[in-house]
């Protein structure tokens, strides 16, 4: 056996081979497009100011973040560093919507899952808004907020809660009522049954939902800072389209694709999966 | 106990009442209309901020006597069908295709991730600089927002077939054409039909944002130029109309026709 031979099998014991063929084979698109582009600027079939060559696009990082002070400047969102404030400011925005938007919907999703009347209420209102996707509710914002941090906040926090509201009040009614009521027979409280019974029960679907949410909240905060906002990366990408900066663009839309891909492979769905095992209902009494 | 149910309390009666749906629905708009209305005419400047429930409904009838309403509701709707229509006959047999092979799934898989991750909107700059201003800017969009989810759903359909169908029509002398027509497309039916609804609402999203930013006339740039003008009356015509479109379509379009193909073809299986 050659050397190459007896590395590939040691290799493969340490990876696994099913993996190791699985990146193989899921880099093959991702090389050619990259040497596909590469190969447009050395050729030059296509102007570059329509593709960026790829040095550019890593330059434009560093041209962006040029006039920063230093690192006490970039926390601050000092407009010199526009790299790091366009990011930080997209994702201070993501975190505060979460903070505030995350908690508030499920509250009123295990409201309206229990209550009838609220929620004979709440759900018709619920399905409009959801269908108003966030993205209608832009210009309105504008009109209200002004252009600025308010009004990409209202936009995500108005996709989140509702998509959130959604999950946990469908969660809620998954939840069998032999549960409800034994909890109550014991002697418990309405605030043990929602504590006890909806909260955990509804886990699974609240997750889910959470996910979901930010997925579809993502989205919409880039359009709402492309269009009503004056930081962030959809305002980056945006402004630098007008001014026929690609490269730009290319590095803002690659930025934002990773920040999303990242959170949800590396923490959304390992939350979901942990808490559908942790959580999840496989019993279901008649 | 008798006599309680002889005469049902005013709360019971209540109760009854607000069990019927179409009521609560009624009460439900008649209770928005008021709380509007009152907020309406107590902020200090309610053209500009809210404008009346009235106000929005005149503005309708003269958008509509001029003609706009129905050209701007028809452009976008025609764009919504043209696009996610491309979007789903290409985004179908692809997935198909990549379901079927195994090694041609490991390929693509990581790939139609990370596009799927980047969203239509956050290309639009790029198609922008690609296409200017123009239909086919929104049109790509919406392609490329409607391409990716249905793909995907359809290929995670077809991996979900049970493998001893398809071994049971090998063993019956079918062919890999065979199989694909009589074998996966049926079993795949029901994501098809989910992922459908899935990606024409995602179209939808885009269609909208796609006319904001690109300018082009539709419901999206109503609402877009309405806030320009400073005319809010037709921003929120716009929102409800973009509203009750959608409503309209998801249920009573693709819900049921969700619904009735997962009834015809889902896979019960143990």
């Amino acid at each position: 056996m050659s050397v190459l031979a007896i590395a590939s099998i040691a290799v493969q014991r340490r990876f696994g081979r099913q993996r190791i063929r699985k990146l193989l084979l899921g880099s093959i698109p991702f090389v050619v497009l990259i040497s596909l582009w590469h190969a447009n600027t050395v050729f030059e079939w296509l102007e570059p100011v329509f593709i960026p060559p790829i040095g550019d696009v890593w330059d434009a990082i560093f041209l962006l973040q040029e006039d920063c002070p230093g690192v006490g400047a970039a926390i601050a969102l000092d407009n010199n560093c526009l790299m790091s404030t366009h990011v930080l400011s997209s994702l201070g925005r993501v975190i505060l919507a979460a903070v505030i938007g995350l908690p508030l919907g499920i509250a009123f999703g295990i409201l309206a899952g229990m209550n009838r009347i609220a929620s004979k209420f709440l759900e018709p209102v619920g399905i409009f808004a959801n269908s108003i996707s966030g993205i209608a509710w832009i210009p309105l914002a504008i009109v209200w907020f002004g252009v600025g941090w308010v009004t990409t906040l209202f936009i995500m926090l108005n996709t989140i809660f509702w998509l959130m509201f959604f999950n946990s009040m469908m969660g809620v009614r998954g939840v069998a009522r032999v549960y409800e009521q034994s909890v109550l027979t014991m002697g418990g409280s309405r605030w043990d049954v929602i504590w006890h019974v909806y909260l955990p029960g509804a886990m699974p679907s609240i997750i889910s939902g959470m996910r979901m949410s930010m997925g579809f909240g993502w989205r919409a905060l880039i359009a709402a800072e492309m269009i009503g906002g004056d930081s962030g990366l959809g305002f980056m990408i945006f402004t630098s389209a007008q001014e026929f900066k690609i490269e730009e663009v290319f590095l803002g839309v690659i930025i934002i694709s990773l920040i999303f891909m990242s959170t949800d492979k590396y923490f959304l769905v390992p939350l979901e999966k942990w808490t559908i095992q942790r959580w999840g209902l496989v019993w279901k009494p008649n | 106990m008798q006599q309680k149910s002889k005469t049902p309390s005013l709360v019971w009666r209540l109760n009854k009442l607000l069990q019927i749906n179409a009521m609560n629905l009624v009460i439900l708009i008649v209770g928005v209309y008021f709380i509007w209305s009152i907020t309406s005419s107590l902020i200090a400047n309610p053209a500009r901020y809210l404008p009346s429930p009235i106000a929005v409904a005149l503005s309708s009838v003269d958008m509509l006597y001029k003609g706009l309403l129905p050209s701007y509701f028809s452009d976008t709707l025609v764009r919504l069908v043209v696009g996610s229509s491309i979007g789903l006959a290409a985004g179908i047999p692809f997935g198909l295709l990549l379901g079927i092979n195994r090694t041609v799934a490991d390929t693509f898989q990581p790939m139609m991730n990370f596009f799927q991750s980047v969203s239509g909107i956050a290309i639009f700059p790029i198609v922008v600089i690609w296409w200017g201003n123009s239909d086919t800017t929104v049109l790509v969009v919406i392609l490329y927002t409607s391409f990716f989810p249905i793909a995907y759903t359809v290929l995670s359909g077809v991996r979900e077939v049970p493998i001893r169908y398809i071994h049971a029509a090998k063993t019956l002398g079918a062919s890999r054409y065979q199989i694909m027509k009589d074998v996966l497309l049926p079993g795949s039916m029901p994501h098809i039909a989910t992922g459908s609804r899935l990606s024409i609402g995602f179209a939808w999203r885009a269609v909208i944002a796609g006319e904001m930013l690109a300018g082009r006339e539709g419901l999206g740039w109503m609402i877009f130029t309405g806030q320009d003008a400073d005319k809010t009356t037709e921003v929120i015509l716009g929102m409800i109309l973009i509203g009750v479109t959608w409503i309209v379509l998801d249920h009573f379009l693709l819900r049921p026709l969700e619904a009735d193909t997962i009834e015809r073809w889902g896979l019960v299986q143990r």
